[in-house]
């Protein structure tokens, strides 16, 4: 069973957490008219042997999402952060909230 | 086989959830710390009992307060522009455990070490008991509290009371 | 009978204070506390125990411990049975009830036997080719016959009436195995300052030194080891408990066998989530066989398992023992065996064996025959002669039990299971762990090392740096030394040569010699296609005996050496798990949690049909409604449209949504617009999913400038607000909005029909509930006996409407004051049935449209949308794909043949069309309707042919049957909705 660094709650099982899907991909901004930005971002994956960045909400815990650094081969984290804190850090917003 | 040293009591568990928007947080501490008269409990699963209210930190931007049994509930007025607070009188209970054997009848419920500082008494663990989310509150050397959902109360009950 | 007569006067760690009976095939036997079912057999003499696989040959106790592939057997009766466990590891309880597998009628005289007979019609790929293919259809036939003679023992049917448990445990250092390494280890790590946890599978602690005589210097050291590790309060010694699997994150799987001493109704099984910070892994080695003619007869065992039946059991399994060996380790059970009185012959392979040896058998009188092999058995029911080859050329010899030692195997499955793939020494001949990651160490035999005193000294070390990588390092003692004077094994690497008969390799699945080889003819080299084919390791021992002889036969047949021939994966369990332990306390009413509703004891006390949905238990129907669900929900429903009915909706997902951007939030996450909904306002709203695809509906409530009220289906409600969340901390974290599910805060009913407006004013006489106070769509907030109050006047149904929320503590008292309040207006409870029927009459769609492929177009809900932009699902919900003209969309059906009814899920054809296939859509929802007088269903229909008016057939297989409809408008009753009002 996978075990999750959560950084608020500590390391607890997988059973916890809730899977979100791929990290990697930029969702465009929510007013984004383009079909094509969106179809990558709902479809388009690189499904790589190695390191994949996806998100986890550490749902019967403190209820934040995560951002978990996955090794595909081995299952070994590398790393796990606050989404907030990370998307943070590349906010795609293209108009800020009023 | 001899019935395990262990009660369990069930009560209802009202409880007041503020919380602050993220770049506030820092305003809405000081203020909420101010009008309750005690610090904060700092990161999440540490609790600070003050005054007849038991302060949670359940979320990294979230409290709960929870009255003890007959306590006046604090006047609280959030600014919403630093956060908010919603009740939640009606949708808790809480389960009362005590006994010598209480580590060993508990780890057939949660995945929670008794044994780690995590656990020790005065700490909370938000965690998952048959699949429901539950707060884990460890309230002494031999007893804790859980807290779980008002609908799954007599499912949760009925499991903890079958265990041996 | 000379019950026993085979167990020594003395010595063993037997209680022959606590003499046990048991039964086995139906006969009284004795043994003692301390025995296992094995070695109970051996001492009353039973030699035949079971039945092989395939070819239903005799078979006897091959080994003391879990790699057993012979002595497998069913214990227990009725819904106690389990079958395929190995008597080396059953502990001995009093009143044990054991049968032997696999035959028929009788043990010692099994028809099916004569399928030694048939076998070159039973090789390898022998299914396959004879009934695949061209041949398919006599598979079909013979199946039957070939899987009645196949197999082991059978599960029994009855429902098992003894509990089983999970329970959650952690520890610093995990150590698997209680041999000397694992104890050091223990004891080291447990000096060091770590949580420990010891896992033996056995009822003792000690593993090999348990085959040391109960008073040798070995059992001095296990006594002082056990007790010193007893001494400590942070070590957990878990005797009886099998670590079957390793997985991710350190998690040991650990099953526990009850205490049979313990009193009745402790958990059967405990199966153990144990999380380590660290793992050693002391899980020794296993003895190797020989592959030659006729090796599974009776009387054929492992000489360290020999051994361990005379010092531990003491029991002499035989009175003539040959030993044939290629290593020193087996010598010292022909000398132990020759102390005991036995006579015994040592054929060693090797041309030189070391004098020390040469020396001590002569002193205890063992003949030594260097330079030799065996080659063949002979014996039906036991073993009665060898057939040796030496240097003085080919001699038969008598005996009554053959002891083998091809050197030893490391147990190197669980640390396989965490993907540390097995290496091969050249210089012990075997596999052992590859390189382990910074969390895991490995001690004693099962890292190829197999002195007692390297154990000891190695785990020790294991144990240091276990505690250690844990942060635990305080100086732990140097262990007690113990030198039991072994010397390096010299294994066996080649499969001897055969004689005539069967030579086995795997005993369990019944592999031979001759079945590898036609493997390898046939192309199926690789190890992995070796096993497919031949079945070779997929038996319940996982071949713990057979993998290394296969490897090294199949490596002699390519002429390669065996890493170039490769090694199988191991994966869990590494010795099997009973489902009821997986399971644990997760059976019957507790298989998933149950949730209830504020007014669930009332429903219970009032007739209420109960339904799971989901999680939720809802009233399906009440019983006072008709005789059956199906006369109930029409009585109901006819009642809400004629009068009122009251419903429990407390399952419906609620969300807290507050914050000064909450109305950009919802803006947002719904297709329709929130931003300018008034306070003390209601509004429908879906959301979509990034996709387009429509994920949920419901309605949300504009409580305050910054704060709603939203409502979720009930089956949605976890993943709504999970998808809310994930939205707000990942794509617009600059929004300042909480939520917060207050599920369990509200009790909720509706009140809908006709009267609902004069029930409310009854029961509320200090509310204005007049149409100008609480429109349609309108909100009413006060206090009931203390508690909030939120009565929305929304509709479902159809009809005027209200839902009422209060305080879940007060739902019950607020129902049932309702229902008094209400008599005088024939106010009725109605259940989920009744709901749904209401709903597909007024046309509105529920999960059974908006089921994950559907869109707002689908579902005739464009026009919410229109033209808004920004909100999830926009973009993509325009692809053209979805525009498509074929493309299935709601419709409404009648039936329009007499008698006749449409069913949910049957499939839409044009008339004349043939049935076949995906067809033009499909019958989503179904209902009587009072209204209508017929049958009428809402529908997901192809837009080409989905034309108002046409005709359509439901084609429904499950019951055969055809039946005819009109496409109609999706609402049946009241276009207008002047009900709502009504």
């Amino acid at each position: 069973m996978l075990r999750i660094e959560c950084p608020c709650c500590g390391l607890r099982d997988h059973d916890e957490f809730r899977y979100g899907g791929d990290a990697s991909v930029a969702r465009p901004a929510h007013d984004d008219p383009d079909p094509e930005a969106w179809y990558r971002y709902v479809y388009i994956r690189t499904n790589p042997a190695g390191l994949h960045r996806e998100f986890w909400q550490h749902v019967t815990g403190c209820r934040q999402w995560l951002v978990v650094e996955r090794d595909t081969r081995n299952h070994a984290i590398a790393s796990v952060d606050l989404a907030r804190k990370s998307s943070a850090r590349k906010s795609p917003a293209r108009n800020p909230p009023a | 086989m001899a019935s395990p040293d262990f009660s369990l009591s069930v009560a209802d568990y009202p409880l007041i959830q503020v919380e602050a928007w993220d770049r506030t947080l820092g305003q809405f501490e000081s203020s909420l710390s101010a009008s309750l008269g005690t610090n904060l409990p700092g990161s999440v699963g540490e609790t600070v009992h003050h005054k007849g209210l038991l302060v949670i930190r359940v979320a990294p931007r979230r409290l709960w307060l929870a009255l003890d049994d007959g306590a006046q509930a604090p006047a609280l007025a959030v600014d919403p522009d630093l956060g908010c607070s919603v009740s939640l009188d009606e949708g808790r209970m809480r389960f009362r455990m005590i006994g010598a054997d209480i580590a060993r009848v508990l780890s057939k419920c949660i995945a929670v070490d008794w044994r780690a500082p995590a656990a020790a008494p005065g700490r909370a663990v938000l965690t998952s008991l048959h699949h429901v989310p539950v707060l884990f509150l460890r309230t002494g050397e031999t007893a804790c509290e859980l807290i779980v959902p008002r609908s799954f109360s007599r499912s949760l009950s009925d499991w903890i009371a079958g265990l041996n | 009978m000379s019950s026993n007569h085979k167990r020594l006067s003395m010595g063993g760690r037997i209680d022959r204070e606590q003499p046990l009976e048991f039964i086995f095939d139906g006969r009284k036997l004795a043994g003692y506390r301390g025995d296992t079912l094995a070695s109970a057999l051996l001492a009353n003499g039973i030699i035949l125990v079971g039945r092989s696989f395939k070819y239903h040959r005799p078979r006897g106790i091959f080994s003391a411990g879990p790699e057993e592939p012979n002595a497998l057997v069913t214990l227990g009766i009725a819904g106690r049975r389990q079958p395929n466990l190995p008597a080396t590891t059953l502990e001995l309880a009093d009143g044990m009830v054991v049968e032997s597998q696999n035959r028929w009628p009788s043990l010692a005289f099994d028809v099916q036997s004569v399928n030694g007979l048939l076998a070159p019609f039973l090789s390898a790929g022998f299914y396959y080719k004879t009934f695949m293919g061209p041949t398919r259809r006599a598979w079909m036939f013979y199946e039957h016959f070939i899987r009645k003679a196949a197999g082991l023992g059978r599960a029994g049917t009855d429902p098992d009436p003894d509990g089983y448990d999970v329970r959650h445990a952690f520890a610093d250092v995990a150590i698997i195995g209680g041999g000397p390494a694992g104890l050091s280890a223990a004891r080291a790590a447990a000096a060091a300052g770590a949580q420990v946890a010891l896992i033996e599978q056995d009822f003792l602690l000690g593993g090999q030194l348990l085959a040391e005589p109960s008073d040798s210097a070995a059992a001095a050291w296990l006594r002082q080891a056990e007790a010193e590790l007893e001494s400590f309060e942070t070590v957990t010694l878990m005797k009886r408990t099998t670590a079957f699997g390793t997985y991710d994150g350190n998690v040991i799987g650990l099953v526990e066998q009850r205490d049979p001493t313990n009193p009745a109704g402790e958990a059967r099984q405990t199966l153990t989530i144990l999380r380590a910070r660290s793992i050693v892994f002391a899980t020794g080695a296993i003895d190797r066989p020989m592959v030659f003619s006729n090796n599974d007869r009776p009387g054929v065992m492992l000489a360290s398992a020999a051994r361990t039946y005379l010092n531990r059991f003491a029991v002499l399994p035989g009175k003539k023992i040959i030993v044939a060996t290629c290593n020193d380790g087996a010598w010292r059970a022909a000398f132990d065996l020759a102390d005991a009185g036995a006579e015994v012959t040592v054929a060693d392979l090797r041309a030189a064996p070391p004098a020390a040896l040469a020396a001590e058998a002569a002193r205890l009188g063992v003949v030594v025959r260097a330079a030799t092999r065996i080659v063949d058995l002979r014996g039906g029911h036991a073993v009665s002669h060898a057939t040796l080859i030496g240097p003085d050329g080919q001699s038969e010899t008598a005996c009554d039990l053959v002891c083998v030692s091809g050197g030893w195997s490391p147990t190197v499955h669980l640390t396989s299971h965490l993907g540390v793939k097995p290496q091969y020494r050249d210089d012990i001949g075997g596999f052992v762990p590859g390189a382990f990651p910074a969390d895991r160490f490995g001690a004693g035999s099962m890292m190829g090392t197999y002195s007692t005193t390297d154990a000891i000294e190695n785990g020790h070390r294991a144990g240091t740096e276990a505690a250690s990588f844990c942060g635990k390092s305080a100086p732990a003692p140097t262990p007690t030394k113990l030198d039991l004077g072994e010397t390096a094994a010299a294994p066996l690497r080649e499969v001897l040569s055969a004689g005539r008969g069967k030579a086995f390799v795997d005993f369990q699945m019944d592999v031979t010699t001759g079945d590898i080889e036609l493997a390898h003819r046939e192309g199926y080299e690789s190890v992995e296609h070796l096993k497919r084919y031949t079945t070779l390791g997929m038996g319940t021992d996982q071949g713990k005996t057979s993998n290394f002889p296969a490897l090294a036969a199949m490596a002699t047949l390519r002429n390669a050496t065996i890493p170039e021939t490769g090694a199988t994966t191991f994966r869990p369990p590494y010795t099997p798990v009973a489902i009821g332990a997986l399971a644990g306390r997760a059976i019957g009413h507790h298989f998933k949690p149950i949730r209830r509703t504020p007014m669930h004891d009332w429903h219970r006390a009032n007739g209420a049909e109960m339904l799971e949905v989901g999680l939720w238990m809802r009233p399906y129907f009440y019983r006072q409604s008709g005789r059956d669900v199906n006369e109930a929900y029409v009585a109901e429903m006819q009642n809400v449209r004629q009068a009122a009915g009251l419903m429990d909706i407390s399952t419906l997902g609620k969300i807290d949504v507050q914050g000064p951007d909450a109305a950009i939030f919802l803006d947002r996450v719904y297709a329709n617009g929130f931003a300018k909904l008034p306070v003390g306002r209601a509004r429908y709203g879906v959301m979509l999913r990034d996709d387009g695809i429509v994920f949920d509906d419901g309605t949300t409530t504009r409580l305050a400038e910054n704060r709603f009220f939203m409502t979720t289906s009930t089956a949605k409600a976890a993943d709504v607000l999970s998808r809310l969340e994930f939205l707000l901390d990942t794509a617009w974290p600059d929004l300042r909005v909480a939520l917060t599910s207050v599920s369990d805060e509200w009790a909720a009913m509706s009140v809908a029909g006709p009267k609902s407006r004069a029930i409310l004013a009854a029961m509320f006489p200090a509310l204005d509930v007049s149409d100008d106070a609480l429109p349609h769509m309108g909100l009413l907030e006060s206090e009931w006996e203390g508690r909030a109050l939120r009565i929305l006047r929304l509709s479902y149904s159809g009809e005027r409407a209200y839902e009422i929320y209060v305080g879940a503590t007060a739902g019950e008292q607020l129902w049932s004051r309702l229902l008094e309040a209400g008599r005088p207006f024939d106010l009725k409870p109605y259940g989920v049935e009744a709901l749904g029927a209401l709903r597909v009459e007024k046309g509105h769609v529920a999960g059974a449209e908006i089921d994950g492929r559907t869109t707002l177009d689908d579902l005739g809900l464009g026009r919410m949308a229109g033209k808004r932009t920004g909100f999830v699902g926009e973009v993509l919900r325009r692809r053209p794909a979805f525009q498509a003209p074929d493309r299935q969309r709601l419709v409404g059906l009648e039936c329009i043949e007499e008698g006749k009814r449409l069913r949910g899920g049957a499939i839409l054809f044009l008339p004349g069309e043939k049935p076949y296939g995906h067809g033009r859509g499909r019958v989503t929802s179904v209902t009587f309707s009072p209204e209508r007088g017929h049958y009428v269903g809402l529908a997901l229909l192809a837009g080409d042919v989905a034309t108002e008016g046409s005709e359509i057939v439901a084609v429904y297989p499950m019951k055969a049957e055809t039946v005819r409809a009109r496409v109609v408008s999706p609402v049946f009753l009241d276009p207008q909705g002047e009900r709502l009002h009504g």
